[in-house]
């Protein structure tokens, strides 16, 4: 749809003054975009003959024309705002903490509203999947059963936890937020990486990254349709309180973190303020006699209804996991278990997070809901089938060898940029254990223009959006956009030095 | 809406060590205007200071002479002293980092800035050229976060127990304050009537008193008169006798409040009872040390009734 006030379509019918105009890469006020070129990757802002994409048009536009000061002036005052408010992550290194102020490029990422739909509908189908499958595996099977899914590759998991056999939590949901991993190819058709149903993080930068745009380049909000953020905070909250075994208005929700010194400290402190919910620690919980979760407080305890935990499986409960965890609380899954208190996500939930899983996940949809999946997998090579895994070993050098269970981009190696060594090595891996790898053909990932030093230069990225499953199904309009800085490289986690971008979905723009 | 006992922990820590670093402040920016004011020679030394902070082990581990350099590095810069300037904000922002969910957003970033500038400066201020322009700064940036507190925050269990640990840790720094009058002038009798006054006038200007005391009781600074009026003076926001009245208000309706309480009556009748105009310096210090004692057993009390965890 054409909106009246949409200048960028109206220019396009007026080819005469177009064609006047001097071309593109000599407009520019300041120089860090000349040489701007993706080369043959899908660029999310410019397009293969250099000209800025109808929807990101005004944002090149006003970036091009600020001058070498400006710019560097509103980067000044990005990283000013990061670091004024407290926007940190935590890495553990050389035997110390430290926090690092978030890394973030001031150049938004911008998808066209109509591009986007297709793609909120896709991952709203696969969360149900999922959990239908989660459901299923922990009660009746019927995925096995069918032959759809071979048993071992489930219940042979390290992630299929016995102790939630037989529970059957409230809507058949278990993983209450799923943070998607997309990614784009050469011709900029979306593919999902891989599903975090565990304790996915990020979505606290999202809303950050967000907060800082506003501040930096508040010119483009006034010409722009960006589809609000700021609301995943309350989606979450209606999210987790429609899961309180008891029925009350407020029901207590408590955010459980494994303390400062996890990485994603910083997020469960800003989620627990956004919803009102306490943050707590294993250390101010504790389940009764009554095999009810209390929280530790100054007017005594208090029970709890609603724990959205951040801490793993099997940190959660040394009762039933692992029994030198001074993380978790003691008793927690009898309380789960007896119905007195919701987890989310559920414990057990990874079983479906699983790169070996994850080539299933087109089956599912089709078994489970009887529809045609509407986002791509990529295509997945399993080690155990010894099909794959020939094909696998002979052509190492131009697959992604991962292993199925690692997540924050450790243990895994990209084919084309690998040494003979390392090959080696893999292949050695594989044959030891060929159901903990699998492999996907390289993907030519998208790129976006990402400031480095002064001048502009295409970096590839990915983008993690989040989906909410309580009663209903929510998706966030965009996510969290993780972008690789240096140069070339496919690994964007912040980690491991991968930097972040505001994510815009744009209404109104083709 | 209750809180949980950690976090009503880290709160009143939070309001103790920025209370700690402001007073500490007040305290070195009025020592060092003192000094410049009194003849050479009769000058009090710098290890006053640190030994009304009770920290002359701790500096002792770093330091040998107590000049006017270490004494400052010490006081201000030093990031292995707890009461320290420099450190007592690092603690503040540390535990507000850890409770900025129950706290307005505006007063983690006033903190985390305030921290981002004491990190940045205290190295640089502990000469005489820069250090007022820094205590001052760090003075106005406590006080803009309590301002936060006191018009943003709403009147439950977080700003309780804010209160609770400024009022406490402010009712300890004044009895140092007055210490530094008691004790620093012990034994010592000469210039007493020309050095004297100045003294107390300083201190009272480190409590932000100087003017409350010329109104209410006169233009002269005499002792006796001065330590009345801090520690007995209940109008006067750092007051002990204010304190004191603030603790028992701000305990009144907490849940386990009887031996909380007690304690505190305990300290303001014992407070009642001293009567400076007839007591000599030495019982003066004394009282003070006996006082500073008390405090401590009233934060033992709300330690265990609000802040152990091993309720079951």
């Amino acid at each position: 749809m054409l909106s009246c006030g949409d200048s960028s379509n109206l220019k396009l019918a007026r080819p005469l003054r177009d064609a006047s105009r001097p071309p593109y890469k000599s407009v520019m006020m300041n120089t860090g975009w000349k040489s701007y070129d993706a080369g043959s990757f899908f660029d999310e802002l410019i397009t293969g003959a250099g000209q800025p994409r109808v929807a990101a048009r005004r944002v090149v536009k006003l970036l091009q024309s600020l001058s070498d000061k400006e710019l560097a002036d509103r980067r000044a005052a990005a990283e000013l705002a990061i670091r004024e408010m407290g926007i940190s992550f935590t890495i553990y290194s050389e035997g110390k903490n430290i926090d690092r102020a978030w890394p973030f490029d001031i150049i938004p990422r911008v998808i066209p509203a109509r591009d986007w739909a297709r793609v909120s509908l896709g991952l709203a189908q696969r969360s149900r999947a999922l959990n239908c499958f989660i459901d299923d595996i922990y009660n009746k099977q019927k995925i096995l059963a069918a032959g759809i899914v071979p048993d071992d590759i489930v219940l042979d998991s390290g992630n299929y936890k016995l102790p939630c056999v037989g529970v059957s939590p409230r809507y058949g949901a278990w993983a209450h937020i799923c943070g998607t991993d997309l990614v784009r190819d050469r011709n900029g058709k979306f593919y999902v990486l891989e599903d975090n149903l565990r304790v996915p993080s990020g979505v606290s930068y999202m809303l950050e990254n967000r907060e800082i745009t506003k501040r930096v380049l508040p010119e483009l909000f006034e010409n722009y349709s960006i589809q609000p953020v700021d609301d995943y905070p309350s989606r979450l909250h209606s999210t987790l309180a429609s899961l309180s075994p008891r029925a009350l208005r407020r029901p207590c929700i408590v955010v459980l973190t494994p303390g400062i010194y996890n990485s994603a400290y910083f997020e469960h402190a800003f989620l627990a303020q956004r919803m009102g919910a306490e943050l707590v620690e294993g250390s101010d919980l504790f389940v009764g006699e009554d095999d009810i979760v209390y929280m530790r407080t100054v007017d005594g305890p208090i029970r709890v209804d609603v724990v959205y935990r951040r801490i793993d499986d099997d940190f959660l409960d040394p009762e039933v996991f692992r029994e030198d965890s001074a993380l978790g609380v003691p008793g927690i899954m009898r309380a789960w278990k007896a119905g007195h208190v919701a987890i989310a996500n559920a414990p057990g939930a990874g079983v479906a997070d699983d790169k070996v899983v994850y080539a299933f996940v087109p089956q599912m949809i089709r078994f489970y809901l009887n529809e045609k999946p509407l986002l791509a997998s990529v295509k997945t090579y399993l080690c155990v089938n010894k099909r794959d895994r020939d094909y696998v070993l002979a052509n190492l050098d131009k697959l992604v060898v991962k292993p199925a269970n690692e997540s924050g981009g450790y243990g895994l190696m990209v084919g084309p940029h690998s040494s003979k060594a390392k090959r080696a090595e893999f292949a050695r891996l594989i044959e030891q254990n060929p159901r903990n790898y699998i492999a996907q053909p390289t993907l030519a990932l998208s790129t976006a223009p990402t400031y480095i030093d002064s001048t502009v230069e295409p970096r590839h990225l990915d983008l993690r959006p989040f989906i909410l499953q309580g009663k209903e199904t929510w998706v966030t309009p965009g996510g969290l956009t993780r972008v690789a800085l240096t140069k070339g490289s496919l690994v964007v986690n912040s980690s491991q030095g991968g930097g972040s971008k505001d994510t815009w979905i744009v209404e109104g723009t083709r | 809406m209750t809180m949980l006992s950690r976090v009503a922990d880290r709160l009143f820590w939070m309001a103790r060590y920025l209370e700690r670093a402001e007073d500490t402040a007040r305290l070195v920016h009025a020592y060092t205007h003192l000094v410049m004011d009194i003849p050479k020679g009769s000058e009090p030394g710098w290890d006053i200071l640190v030994r009304i902070l009770d920290a002359e082990v701790k500096f002792a581990e770093h330091y040998r002479v107590y000049n006017e350099h270490n004494v400052m590095k010490f006081l201000i810069a030093d990031k292995d002293n707890v009461g320290g300037i420099l450190s007592a904000i690092h603690a503040a922002r540390e535990n507000v980092r850890t409770t900025r969910d129950v706290l307005p957003g505006e007063i983690w970033e006033t903190v985390n800035e305030l921290y981002l500038y004491a990190q940045e400066h205290a190295e640089k201020c502990i000469g005489r050229r820069n250090r007022y322009q820094f205590l001052e700064t760090v003075i106005a940036r406590c006080q803009m976060i309590s301002g936060m507190v006191i018009s943003t925050l709403p009147r439950g269990h977080a700003y309780r127990f804010i209160k609770l640990g400024h009022l406490m840790e402010r009712a300890d720094m004044t009895t140092r304050v007055i210490d530094v009058g008691a004790a620093a002038l012990l034994g010592d009798e000469r210039h007493r009537s020309t050095v004297d006054p100045l003294i107390w006038a300083s201190l009272l200007k480190a409590l932000s008193a100087i003017g409350a005391y010329r109104r209410e009781i006169g233009p002269q600074v005499e002792a006796s008169a001065m330590v009345n009026f801090v520690l007995r003076e209940d109008t006067l926001p750092r007051s002990i006798k204010f304190c004191l009245n603030g603790i028992r208000k701000e305990l009144m309706p907490l849940n386990n409040n009887q031996d909380a309480l007690r304690l505190v009556n305990k300290a303001r009748r014992k407070l009642s009872l001293f009567d400076p105009q007839t007591r000599s310096r030495e019982e003066l210090h004394t009282f003070i040390d006996q006082f500073q004692l008390l405090l401590w057993h009233i934060y033992r009390c709300i330690d265990h009734t609000w802040f152990m965890t091993d309720q079951k």
